[in-house]
């Protein structure tokens, strides 16, 4: 191994090089000087999500326990660009009188999670998956817990980190069966040996109730809603879109790595496990009253929908779930965005207090309700495209049925999306709240998120651009 | 029964030999134990006695005293004694207690002790386990200790035994990183933490002199946070007289107090065995360079003398500190391991391994 | 004939205080058969000859996590504290679910056919392990090392962030 193979994992090796840096760079800061944490961690961070579009090699290191590939590269890069936004959105935030005194903290934090995420997506083999989980998640819970003098956020902290530790003992226990049945935690070795014995079965089962917990699939979801409400906006929206998005890229690729022997089997368990999860989501979200707490449910059923692109088990199914995720990002970071500002700013986060913010918010209206039909699926903007690829993947797999259910519960969520809609636009309000300014990190954010929902819905070019790369993989 | 005072070998493989004749494997295998674990027993028993003794006499020097002289000559028998008394006293359970980790705490305590001393080499040959892990297996069984006294501070539902125990613990955790970073640092220069292969290691120096400036600073940390893991002065908070009562220990009576006296004596002896075989040589002779006479000289002298000459030396160094430096307060404890002696550790180690790499050692 | 006696009672320990930990009802007991378990376990590794793993299992569970569990019990609850009992039809069904799943377990791994790996064995000492902790080719575990590292340097930040008191009277001139 020699310097030159070691860049292939730059995006690790610069994330934690920055996490490093804001940490040193925290310690030598006092006072006012604080403040200059934001800009400096933000154009470094900026930095290293540019230079991860250069063109790379692809390889493996450490004896195959780390893969890059285009796949791998553009996950990675789809996840740097939500947490640039979500760094942009929590400036405002951060920049409260409580949280002045761990401003770095959170960098450090959010990005120690980024480069477990990355090390999962890269991982080839069990152990670095495992490792990649952890640091993906413990830090979350910390995250979750930020503004723990308050009761919502200590309990979404704990309920996190209860029951991630729950999931991972679970996946370990089923890990521990994959390498006593192969003799190996390597994917490639396992991948070869992977039979259906009825241990097998199980390993499997226990390794994918791991996975499911992370991205909160029924009925595994049972931590979502408490810890979205409770824990800060902008942690919600990391949780929901990076850790959501990071962990449905793992699952998808150990799926297809490591057990494409079983695909009939997996298939049967995602099918029960998607019509599920769209469903119960989208039962729940109706009833939701708590903004956080609504998105959350809603999270839950378009997870539902990331299943259909992967029950698919093909390449055409792996663009489309990349397509889906990125689509995902913008316009889940676009909601969150906006709740972001407006929690921010006066604090309040409930359905009834959006009413009529129209009249005092215009601005932010017109955004929240473009993400909003992005996540209904309304064309033209990305969300509706979103759907539309995942449909076609499974349908041209002949999971008829599914994507009639999927439909339905498609079409069941337009109601509970346009509900905000109805209540910025359409209800009156005595006290609506009022007309307030966000920073220019905010601005720069919004905008981002909110061009990026209408981009990729009218480029198509992405979608060719993505499924370029993902052939590479079966 | 061949005996010979200079190496133990063949005294252990007359009798392994002895016993497998008339014994089937099953039997030799269970009779040893039986052996090493009465000589073990009987070793903490009397040489925690004499430990006492000392401390009291060691005492009684700094202070200008004469210790216990009543009993037997210059006192000898007091602390047989005491421990007779202490064997005839009632066994009390406070009320509210949790009975069972009461009991069992003075137990985990003491067994700690047990499976720390099987692996100290007491002589050449004469050592109950010769793990090729020797270094890790003792600190991580000596890193079990502190919940015997968790247990106990607790159980005993009293909130001086809590809050000594709550002392104990912080200090006794803090500590052990102290206590292991400059073993690391011995590692590095012996290149094994097989005990015995740490001991040949010295057979042309001790390492406190081949390794000279880490080896000191290493040595210098770990008596002082040997000490506080012993809880003892000027690290003994935890069982602060004048504030606590007597710490963890104040609801214990008779012998199961006596056995958390007897475990911090033979915690001592552990400690200055630990230091013995690191920086000291274990029972290698002191010998310089090529003085072929002088050599000879040391090597005529057992190594069981040369041992437990280095050890006694090691303990009275340790009681020195206690009669002589006033108690620290908890946060001035907690600063000086993680402000002061960890960092300087860590150095230790980086100048450690620059000087084996470089080859700058002896 | 030895090795077996001793695997059993290894076995027999683990067995017994696993059951004790999760069903006393005095937390610090169930911090105290946790200890049992976890020594019992090093036990086991003492018996297959892998020294190194036996001390850090003792070190790290034993001497570290279980330490860290009874100092935070200290910290929080009172020696006359007692968990609330079951209702017997929550304890009928998680008796159920665990029943269940051991027995489903047990079946499936009964009727797996195990074959050694393929690979060589390898001395588990201290050399070799050490050789593997940090080198970067096939069969080395330098990059899960690192990782863990920034998961350990992580994980500590989280907690101070979480432990740490607001400091209310902040100035801010």
């Amino acid at each position: 191994m020699t310097f030159h193979n070691i860049l292939i994992m730059r995006h690790e090796l610069l994330l934690t090089i920055v996490m490093l840096l804001v940490l040193i760079i925290d310690l030598f800061a006092t006072g006012n000087n604080r403040k200059l944490i934001i800009p400096i961690a933000l154009i470094l961070f900026l930095t290293v999500t540019a230079i991860g579009f250069l063109p790379a090699q692809y390889g493996q290191l450490f004896g195959g326990m780390y893969i890059t590939s285009g796949t791998t590269i553009l996950m990675k890069n789809v996840l740097n660009i939500a947490v640039f936004i979500i760094l942009l959105q929590s400036v405002a935030w951060l920049k409260l009188e409580e949280n002045k005194q761990k401003l770095a903290e959170y960098f450090v934090l959010i990005l120690s999670t980024l480069i477990g995420m990355n090390f999962m997506i890269s991982s080839g083999d069990f152990l670095m998956l495992y490792i990649g989980l952890e640091t993906a998640t413990i830090p979350l819970a910390a995250l979750a817990a930020y503004t723990h003098h308050q009761t919502k956020s200590a309990e979404a902290g704990i309920k996190l980190i209860l029951s991630s530790a729950l999931s991972s003992g679970i996946m370990l226990y089923g890990i521990s069966m994959v390498y006593g049945t192969t003799g190996s935690v390597s994917f490639a070795e396992v991948a070869l040996q992977w039979g259906n014995a009825p241990l097998q079965m199980l390993a499997f089962l226990f390794f994918f109730a791991g996975m499911a917990f992370k991205i909160s699939l029924v009925p595994f979801h049972l931590w979502t809603a408490d810890v979205y409400e409770g824990a800060p906006v902008n942690v919600t929206s990391y949780l929901s879109v990076v850790s959501k998005g990071s962990a449905a890229f793992v699952l998808m690729l150990v799926l297809f790595r490591v057990f494409p022997s079983i695909v009939e089997h997996w298939q049967k368990v995602l099918y029960a496990i998607a019509v599920l999860t769209m469903t119960v989501g989208n039962l729940f979200a109706l009833r939701q009253q708590n903004l956080k707490r609504f998105l959350a449910f809603s999270s839950i059923a378009q997870a539902g929908f990331i299943l259909l692109g992967i029950i698919g088990a093909s390449p055409l199914g792996m663009s489309t779930v990349i397509f889906f995720v990125l689509a995902y990002v913008f316009t889940n970071l676009a909601a969150f965005g906006v709740i972001s500002a407006v929690s921010s700013a006066t604090g309040k986060e409930n359905m009834a207090d959006y009413n009529g913010l129209y009249q005092t918010n215009p601005k932010l209206s017109l955004l929240l309700m473009l993400a909003l039909f992005s996540l209904a699926g309304i064309p033209p903007v990305a969300g509706f495209f979103g759907k539309f690829f995942l449909f076609a993947s499974a349908a041209s797999k002949g999971f008829y049925w599914l994507v009639f259910i999927a439909v339905v519960n498609a079409t069941v969520s337009l109601y509970y999306y346009l509900l905000p809609v109805k209540a910025m636009f359409i209800n009156k309000n005595e006290q609506p709240v009022p007309t307030f300014r966000s920073d220019f990190y905010m601005k720069a954010g919004l905008l981002l998120a909110a061009a990026g929902t209408l981009a990729v819905g009218m480029l198509s070019i992405g979608y060719e651009y993505i499924a370029s790369f993902s052939y590479g993989l079966q | 029964m061949a005996f010979d005072i200079y190496d133990f070998t063949s005294l252990t493989s007359s009798i392994h030999e002895g016993l497998a004749t008339f014994l089937p494997p099953v039997g030799v295998l269970v009779a040893e134990w039986l052996l090493v674990g009465i000589s073990v027993l009987l070793f903490v028993a009397v040489f925690g006695l004499i430990l006492v003794y000392l401390e009291r006499k060691v005492c009684a020097l700094f202070q200008q005293r004469l210790g216990p002289m009543r009993v037997g000559k210059w006192g000898l028998l007091q602390t047989v004694a005491d421990f007779i008394k202490l064997l005839m006293k009632e066994l009390i359970t406070p009320n509210k207690a949790d009975k069972f980790l009461y009991n069992l705490a003075p137990f985990i305590v003491i067994i700690v002790t047990f499976m720390a001393i099987a692996a100290i080499p007491f002589a050449k040959g004469l050592q109950a386990i010769d793990f090729d892990i020797g270094v890790l297996y003792v600190s991580a069984v000596a890193s079990l200790g502190v919940i015997g006294i968790l247990l106990a501070g607790w159980s005993s539902n009293n909130k001086y035994s809590l809050i000594g125990a709550m002392r104990s613990g912080a200090q006794i955790i803090s500590y052990e990183l102290s206590v292991g970073l400059s073993l690391i640092t011995m590692i590095i220069l012996a290149g094994s933490m097989q005990i015995s292969e740490i001991i040949q290691a010295q057979s042309t120096g001790w390492f406190i002199f081949t390794g000279h400036i880490p080896a000191i600073i290493a040595f210098i940390v770990f008596l002082i946070a040997g000490t506080a893991e012993t809880n003892r002065g000027p690290f003994d908070l935890a069982e602060a007289e004048s504030e606590l009562t007597a710490g963890f220990h104040t609801e214990y009576s008779g012998i199961k107090f006596a056995f958390f006296f007897l475990a911090e004596y033979v915690n001592l002896f552990i400690v200055s065995a630990m230091a013995t075989v690191l920086f000291l040589g274990g029972w290698m002779p002191f010998h310089v360079g090529s003085f072929e006479g002088f050599n000879a000289v040391m090597d005529f002298v057992p190594p069981i003398f040369w041992f437990f000459g280095k050890v006694m030396f090691v303990i009275f160094v340790i009681m020195w500190f206690k009669w002589t430096f006033p108690r620290l307060r908890i946060d001035q404890i907690l600063t000086l391991e993680w402000k002061y002696l960890l960092p300087i550790n860590l150095l230790n180690i980086l100048l450690m391994t620059l000087i084996v790499l470089m080859g700058w050692h002896f | 004939m030895n090795n077996e006696l001793m695997f059993f009672m290894l076995s027999a320990v683990i067995l017994v205080f696993s059951v004790l930990t999760v069903t006393t009802r005095k937390i610090l007991r169930a911090a105290v058969y946790l200890l049992f378990v976890l020594v019992a376990t090093a036990g086991l590794y003492f018996q297959l000859n892998y020294n190194f793993l036996a001390a850090v299992q003792l070190t790290v569970y034993a001497g570290g996590i279980v330490v860290l569990i009874i100092f935070s019990i200290l910290l929080t609850s009172h020696i006359s504290e007692r968990a609330p009992i079951a209702s017997a039809a929550r304890a009928a069904l998680a008796a159920l679910v665990t029943v269940a799943g051991a027995i489903l377990t047990l079946i499936t791994v009964m009727q797996f056919t195990f074959r050694p790996a393929g690979i060589p064995p390898i001395s588990p000492n201290v050399k070799n392990v050490g050789r593997a902790l940090v080198s970067y080719g096939t069969d080395g575990y330098a990059l899960p090392f690192e990782a863990i590292s920034i998961l350990l340097l992580a994980a500590m930040i989280g907690a101070i962030v979480v432990a740490r008191k607001e400091s209310n009277n902040q100035s801010t001139k």
